[in-house]
């Protein structure tokens, strides 16, 4: 996945030479996770810029060039450190267009390596992605393979309105497949992806725990069961229509997230679920969330919501 | 990078004037401004005091909910427009700014408009009043959270040293948002890069109630460039020509390509913080007295008059000028008419979501 991100920044720095990359170490070090390998040596410092140490700096300069004509691609080394650049993004980047009645855009990217269980502590490992959902005027993007990193970033780098986009770090270097050498290879923004078809129960997800959630619909399948996985990859805006329409023609749904249980972004889903096709459930929507606890080091893997969490979650859901 | 000044060096112990309370020339080089620039300052200070009196009536008659006075800063925004290359320089201002934005060159119908809230607010009225911008004048709209605004302005100096066309980012703030971390964030990544960006601290001496002592335990505003690797100018704020050519000459060598710089304009608000606020809380009555009698407009117009550049009829006229200016521009901002409420949802984003388009077909189809 980290080769896909670099991929798509050389292929958009080619097209483009508006975009710029700009954040900690994305200059010679090539990034902490080589996101930007080999960037700085083909497109110089004027647009692979070594930034301060200094999350609102990074933000905040990425909004003053995009604001100026610039596409930048800013680069967040961890989304644990973004909190000093979080004034910046929700009260400048998310909010520019409206306040100034169209007057001023922000066309740009924030990227930040997210979600845990890589042994990184509480701040390494948090998924903060409902901070963001929740400020009106952010688009949020969650992909959990390289192609659809690939597809995602490129529409999000060419989006006239700013991106978070979310890279789980544990699925980096965790997933091989080929990547398209298209360079116009892009997905739409806000629309899921199914990947399974399936009539006995829906498991929706997305990033990280996409690759539990596939292990728990494996095990499932194994045991005879027909299970329906959705990868919503965009959390903001979401596909509310592929949620729907399979929880609403299967009845039974399980919602799977790392992120702390209360008030995560699939409370929101649930919340919709429950608005929209309460008739057609057959048992209540079940969450399967990391705990209301700062991410713990020593229990990394404990916390995810893995395969046996989710099937656990799923039987309750049958069992109805 | 810290060159050698042409006119002003940085780091003085007093504040740079060039004019002193009697209204004499006191700078050791020429004056070079031809007599309408020199009568230009003085209208445009005028007419920012006499805005900043018609936007405080208009709050107290309830027709726009908030003012954040300027009057005694007008020296300071004066001289800072006129260094600037209107519309292809970028300003990021701050919310005292109005004889700033008047001077730019901002159409006061859109300024009235802006805070009235009406259709003459290119903004669609989607802000609190004072919170103005400009996309044709590349005056960035307004933020509320302090010293937010410098971040962006640095990088907005960063895209243009890339493109290396020449122009320079302006950006103002009070004393109060040098405390901020963006602050340091923003100039700190500015002197990295070198990039050409003018830093202007309008120091009134107080954020809110907060005065300058227990804001920080620097003596002045100016030395902190020291830190950054730029020269701080300390400069006499209440007067108009000292502000300019200091700000001039900060442009020029951020223009050449030079660096950035950070000027400190030592002023007054004479008015509170905002229309919310007493300053009598904190202030001594003594302390406004004394500030009220080195007004920046009376000392410029003093320096005007034994030139033979202004009288008292000049000044009457000019007055009457800008009050039926000020008449007419509330009256076209007010019959532009108010926002409809279908327009709250758009600028979200550049396509409306579906989620937002049904929350606003709901309002719009059903009783509110």
């Amino acid at each position: 996945m980290v080769q896909a991100v670099a991929r798509t920044l050389d292929q958009e720095m080619a097209r483009d030479k508006r975009v710029v990359v700009m954040g900690e170490d994305v200059g010679k070090r090539g990034g902490v996770f080589l996101a930007t390998d080999k960037l700085f040596d083909k497109y110089g410092p004027d647009r692979v810029i070594d930034s301060p140490l200094s999350e609102a700096a990074i933000i905040g300069a990425a909004l003053g060039m995009a604001v100026h004509g610039h596409r930048p691609v800013a680069e967040i080394q961890f989304a644990d450190y973004v909190f000093p650049g979080f004034d910046q993004l929700v009260s400048q980047v998310a909010k520019l267009r409206y306040r100034s009645g169209g007057q001023f855009t922000a066309p740009m990217v924030v990227r930040m390596p997210t979600a845990g269980g890589v042994k990184g502590g509480h701040h390494h490992s948090q998924s903060p992605e409902a901070y963001f959902v929740h400020t009106p005027g952010l688009k949020v993007v969650v992909p959990s393979t390289p192609s659809d990193t690939q597809g995602l970033l490129r529409s999000a780098i060419r989006d006239d309105d700013p991106v978070v986009f979310m890279e789980p770090k544990r699925l980096y270097r965790a997933i091989k497949e080929p990547i398209s050498e298209d360079p116009e290879y892009m997905l739409p923004i806000g629309k899921a992806a199914t990947r399974r078809e399936g009539d006995d129960v829906v498991l929706v997800s997305y990033g990280g725990s996409m690759a539990e959630t596939l292990r728990a619909a494996d095990a499932l399948v194994e045991q005879g069961l027909s299970p329906h996985v959705i990868d919503l990859r965009s959390l903001a805006p979401w596909d509310e229509e592929a949620v729907l329409s399979a929880v609403a023609r299967v009845g039974r749904v399980v919602l799977v997230s790392e992120a702390p249980h209360t008030a995560s972004f699939m409370s929101e889903v649930s919340a919709t679920i429950g608005e929209q096709v309460l008739d057609a459930l057959l048992a209540p929507p079940a969450r399967v969330s990391g705990f209301d606890t700062p991410y713990p080091y020593s229990h990394d893997r404990d916390y995810l919501p893995g395969p046996n969490r989710i099937l656990r979650a799923v039987q309750r859901v049958l069992d109805y | 990078m810290i060159r050698e000044s042409q006119r002003f060096e940085p780091f003085t112990d007093e504040p740079i004037s060039v004019i002193n309370d009697a209204g004499d020339w006191i700078a050791e080089f020429e004056l070079d401004l031809d007599q309408g620039t020199l009568q230009r300052f003085y209208r445009d200070m005028l007419r920012a005091r006499i805005a900043d009196e018609r936007f405080g009536r208009l709050q107290r008659q309830g027709r726009i909910s908030f003012v954040a006075p300027s009057a005694g800063h007008e020296a300071a925004q004066v001289g800072v427009a006129h260094a600037i290359n209107a519309g292809k320089d970028w300003v990021y201002p701050y919310y005292r700014d109005m004889g700033l934005c008047l001077a730019l060159g901002i159409p006061l119908v859109e300024l009235v408009g802006q805070s009235i809230a009406s259709l003459a607010d290119p903004a669609k009225g989607r802000q609190m009043p004072y919170h103005a911008g400009s996309v044709q004048l590349n005056t960035f709209t307004m933020a509320s959270p302090i010293a937010s605004h410098i971040p962006p302005a640095t990088g907005t100096a960063i895209s243009q040293k890339i493109e290396g066309k020449g122009e320079i980012t302006v950006c103002t703030f009070g004393d109060g948002a040098t405390s901020e971390g963006d602050w340091h964030a923003g100039v700190n990544f500015a002197g990295a890069q070198g990039a050409p960006a003018v830093f202007v601290c309008q120091n009134n001496g107080y954020a809110i109630s907060v005065d300058l002592k227990r804001q920080t335990g620097s003596d002045t505003i100016h030395q902190k460039a020291h830190a950054y690797g730029m020269p701080g100018y300390y400069v006499d704020g209440m007067d108009v020509l000292a502000s300019y050519y200091v700000m001039q000459e900060a442009a020029a060598r951020a223009r050449e390509g030079v660096g950035p710089a950070l000027v400190e304009l030592l002023v007054y608000r004479y008015g509170g913080h905002s229309s919310a606020d007493d300053d009598s809380r904190y202030r001594p009555r003594e302390e406004v007295a004394l500030w009220r009698g080195r007004d920046p407009l009376a000392r410029y117009r003093r320096f005007l008059e034994k030139r033979g550049l202004w009288d008292e009829a000049t000044e009457e006229a000019a007055r009457a000028e800008y009050d039926a200016e000020f008449t007419a521009a509330v009256k076209v901002a007010e019959d532009a008419g108010l926002p409809p409420l279908s327009m709250m949802f758009d600028d979200v984003f550049a396509e409306m979501p579906e989620r937002l388009r049904k929350q606003r077909d709901d309002v719009l189809g059903g009783e509110a």
